[in-house]
């Protein structure tokens, strides 16, 4: 069950999307996002799509894998589609029956959320896929940096973020054994309604929660067993430098985003 | 060299005594197993060597610097690393290399160097091939061992396993022990080796038995072996050359009660069979 999460995770590689600086990775997917949101029609959503898998492809991250990281979202994509799909109720009507209406621009709006929520997730695990997170909290923390000036904790919270992704996997595994414990004691996660469900998890998210605070605890020790005294004369191993590369990569993500908000207004309004 | 002077600990103010009047000192170059059943004092005495915990009473000083000297401690925890027992809760980053690179970064190592150290150290513990992994999808002798190049990296005198084996397969817990006892005898890293199992004990120079809190014996694992008896009365037992070595005396074989070795158990009975 939590096996399949391949959100934050990183996949070892070295295509010319590995190489590039994190900073611009993070630049390039604020792009993205960008362009996501500005899409409105199919065929613009098309193209983004094959902008995401062409990128796929040049980073050599099997495509089967990023959609992993869509899979635990199953449910909340079907949610997401119900509710939208009745909730829009302008258009061609093509279903009525008491309160509820089943247009056609219901269905064309509940599928482009989809589509647009799949997109995001893909492209956004592109970016932890293929940045080792030493790299995208470094990334983050040079952006950061200027504001470090004002106090704001920009290497305490990049720390933070890396803690995370790096126990991500770790508190997984750690929860899937929970289970089977509790499993094989007879608990019963599958059956009854929502709410019964969410209660019998309870049990599991007790000592998850319990097992988290002494691995906290236990890596604060041997933190600081390894001289970690906060990012004050701290130096690097991997130093960040922009490449030519770099600034190819932003301009293609910067005309990509101009050429679909063009298109957008001009072709397809 | 670490010198322990008197030192005693309480967790909180009203409790009792973790540790009750501990003196000794490792000698540079030397490997010392601490052992003693759970609740001995052995880790709590471990985190008192980098000045993780501060003593109640007594001091603590390596190479002469006190731990409790906030001024000396980063370079103390520089001399003095140290391993922890669960593998996952000591690895910072997602990335092999990155994670041994950790040490070295936060004491400010100029990055050429700090790459230098880092394939030293992955070398050292033959993972350089691991170079670039992730560390959740290695063995947990593996894991351990990363976590031991960690170290490494920073350079350090004196290594203190803090039950490092204690969650490890035997393959795992052979691959460490290897691993340390190397280091000990090619590059004369003093190895502190806080225990359960008293097989690893029979690899140190000298062995430490703690119990409630108190130092009881110090001496080398030869001269510890010999006094099975108090062992047992600590709730510890002997390894199996020792328990072995005692019944075939009891029986009336004419064996050394200096043996502590399958080697030598095993050397010492050949000529005894071939006589019959």
């Amino acid at each position: 069950m939590f096996k399949d999460i391949t959100l934050g995770q990183y996949f070892p590689g070295n295509s010319v999307i590995h190489r590039l600086d994190p900073r611009t990775k993070l630049a390039a997917m604020i792009i993205y996002i960008a362009m996501v949101f500005s899409v409105k029609t199919m065929a613009l959503y098309a193209a983004v799509a094959v902008f995401l898998v062409a990128l796929l492809l040049i980073s050599r991250i099997p495509v089967s894998y990023v959609f992993k990281a869509v899979k635990p979202m199953r449910w909340l994509l079907v949610f997401m589609f119900i509710i939208n799909m009745f909730l829009i109720k302008s258009g061609r009507v093509i279903f009525s029956w008491k309160f509820i209406t089943l247009t056609v621009d219901g269905i064309e709006q509940a599928f482009f959320i989809v589509i647009r929520l799949v997109l995001l997730v893909c492209g956004t695990s592109l970016l932890t896929l293929t940045t080792t997170p030493i790299s995208l909290t470094d990334g983050l923390e040079r952006i950061m940096s200027p504001l470090a000036k004002i106090k704001f904790p920009a290497h305490e919270l990049a720390m933070m973020m890396m803690i995370a992704l790096r126990f991500i996997p770790t508190l997984l595994e750690e929860a899937e054994r929970i289970m089977k414990a509790q499993a094989a004691r007879g608990a019963d996660f599958e059956s009854g309604n929502i709410f019964k469900r969410a209660k019998n998890m309870i049990p599991i998210l007790i000592p998850l929660f319990i097992s988290a605070f002494r691995r906290a605890d236990e890596l604060a020790m041997a933190m600081e067993s390894r001289c970690y005294t906060g990012g004050e004369g701290r130096t690097r191993m991997k130093v960040l430098k922009l490449a030519p590369r770099d600034l190819i990569a932003f301009l293609i993500a910067a005309a990509m985003l101009a050429g679909i908000i063009l298109a957008e207004r001009l072709v397809f309004a | 060299m670490i010198c322990i002077d008197n030192i005693s600990f309480k967790y909180d103010e009203a409790g009792a005594y973790a540790l009750k009047n501990v003196s000794f000192e490792i000698n540079s170059g030397e490997m010392i197993a601490i052992v003693g059943h759970n609740g001995s004092g052995k880790s709590t005495l471990a985190k008192h060597l980098n000045g993780l915990l501060l003593p109640t009473e007594g001091d603590v000083r390596v190479d002469g610097d006190s731990t409790r000297d906030e001024n000396a401690l980063n370079s103390i925890r520089r001399r003095v690393g140290m391993v922890f027992q669960n593998p996952d809760n000591q690895i910072v980053t997602t990335v092999v290399e990155e994670d041994v690179g950790f040490g070295p970064e936060n004491i400010g190592v100029p990055t050429d160097e700090i790459l230098e150290r880092v394939d030293e150290a992955l070398k050292a513990v033959r993972m350089t091939e691991y170079a670039k992994s992730a560390p959740h999808m290695l063995s947990g002798g593996q894991k351990q061992r990363v976590a031991i190049a960690g170290i490494l990296a920073l350079r350090p005198k004196t290594l203190v396993l803090d039950e490092a084996t204690a969650m490890l397969d035997p393959i795992g817990r052979r691959e460490v022990l290897e691993t340390v006892s190397e280091q000990n005898k090619r590059r004369g890293i003093t190895v502190v080796m806080i225990t359960q199992y008293m097989e690893e004990a029979l690899l140190c120079d000298r062995v430490a038995v703690m119990s409630g809190g108190e130092l009881k014996m110090l001496d080398t694992p030869r001269n510890v072996f010999k006094r099975v008896d108090e062992l047992r009365a600590l709730g510890l037992d002997a390894p199996i050359a020792v328990s072995m070595r005692d019944r075939l005396i009891k029986e009336g074989f004419p064996i050394s009660d200096s043996i502590i070795g399958i080697d030598e158990l095993a050397e010492a009975l050949c000529p005894l069979l071939s006589k019959n």
